[in-house]
């Protein structure tokens, strides 16, 4: 999967915005939205907070998590402990990129938070390349996954999975008997 | 505009005909995103999904005839073309991953689009099963003229479902739970390891091989992520 589309996913997630225009309630397929008065928050999806505040008609609040303390709490504890901790948001990635890029004059202490999390990222990451390469070298068959968010999952699928896949074709066809003939592309 | 919103929640509650009654058009979309990443991400063509993509086409042609009789630059219809516009990516990129399988596993396809029972569900959308049969009926006109007729008369035929790779089931995916499932036996990787079984519990993920969970994925207790 491509990374744009896990950020397209993200998208969808529901952001706090303060507009300054009015508008009725807009009846959306995937749902209502609004009404928008200035100067009240109101819920959308991050595509159309993005969108409206490139068009100067809101401010963004950033998500709660979104905070140096909290998110120096959360580096620590994925720091200390060996197994995936729980985020903050299943896009806390997408999301952060997302609002720094485009509305970073409404989030306080954006360069913290970015390295924050870009520090909590490289963490997971290289935990995720330990496991990756536990999984191949004890031949595992099953991996419970929790925690885990779909980038993180993503930077490792496609490597991972044809790695696990040709190491597969290899160990099938050294069994004599077991469809040796085929797998022959044309 | 005003008379827009009235039309557009219409469209909300009139388009569900047959077995799609009980589903809102949110819930509509969200099962067009489920099954496309399912799609993404399984090795096989699943069965199709026709019902759903009939249905959000509805919604898109009659919430874009609404639009077109707004004004540009209207602030509310702006929003509205740019969630049409998300849906469309959705909805577009899933018949591609689609159309890519059948042009990967074609002739695997046919035969189990053909050995399927009456009752069964069908694999491919009437549109697709001529697809198949069209890309098929090509690929092997082609390979007549350029190559087989060339070759001595013992080699002139092509056998496609022994040359064509069948999609691998064995291969891993990842996966989210939601329906609760236990004793799902997974199969050792080596002959000094034994079977086990797991238990897979709501909203916990995993990374398992295809074949093991292919029917959770058909009947929707698995999310494929």
């Amino acid at each position: 999967m491509d990374p744009s589309e896990v950020e397209f996913l993200a998208e969808k997630e529901m952001v706090t915005i303060i507009p300054n225009f009015s508008l009725d309630k807009v009846y959306l397929i995937g749902g209502d939205l609004g009404p928008f008065n200035p100067g009240l928050p109101v819920d959308v999806p991050v595509w159309l907070a993005i969108n409206l505040k490139q068009r100067q008609k809101c401010r963004i609040v950033p998500p709660d998590w979104m905070d140096v303390e909290k998110l120096e709490e959360i580096r620590e504890q994925e720091r200390k402990v060996g197994m995936f901790t729980p985020m903050p948001s299943p896009y806390y990635m997408e999301l952060t990129k997302l609002l720094l890029n485009h509305a970073s004059d409404n989030i306080p202490k954006a360069d913290e938070i970015r390295t924050l999390v870009k520090d909590t990222w490289d963490t997971r990451i290289a935990k995720l390349r330990l496991s990756a390469d536990s999984f191949v070298s004890q031949q595992e068959a099953h991996a419970k996954l929790d925690n885990l968010t779909l980038m993180e999952i993503n930077t490792i699928r496609q490597l991972f999975l044809e790695s696990l896949n040709h190491m597969y074709k290899l160990r099938t066809n050294m069994q004599p008997g077991k469809d040796s003939a085929k797998s022959q592309d044309f | 505009v005003s008379v827009m919103s009235d039309v557009l929640s219409e469209a909300s509650e009139g388009s569900g005909d047959d077995s799609q009654e009980l589903m809102t058009p949110a819930e509509l979309i969200e099962k067009l995103e489920e099954a496309w990443l399912n799609e993404k991400f399984s090795p096989e063509l699943l069965e199709n999904k026709s019902e759903i993509v009939e249905c959000v086409m509805e919604q898109l042609t009659h919430m874009e005839e609404n639009l077109q009789r707004v004004k540009k630059g209207d602030l509310k219809a702006s929003i509205h073309r740019m969630e049409i516009d998300r849906i469309r990516y959705v909805l577009s990129s899933y018949l591609r991953s689609r159309l890519q399988k059948i042009e990967k596993y074609f002739p695997h396809v046919l035969k189990k689009e053909k050995s399927r029972a009456d009752g069964d569900p069908s694999y491919l959308s009437p549109e697709e099963f001529a697809f198949a049969k069209e890309y098929m009926a090509n690929t092997e006109t082609y390979l007549k003229n350029v190559a087989l007729r060339h070759m001595p008369p013992n080699l002139q035929t092509v056998d496609f479902a022994k040359c064509v790779p069948e999609p691998s089931l064995d291969s891993f995916v990842f996966l989210r739970v939601k329906v609760q499932q236990e004793n799902i036996l997974v199969e050792p990787e080596t002959d000094d390891q034994s079977e086990y079984a797991v238990d897979l519990e709501v909203g916990s993920q995993h990374l398992m091989r295809y074949r093991t969970i292919a029917p959770l994925v058909s009947n929707g207790a698995v999310q494929l992520i």
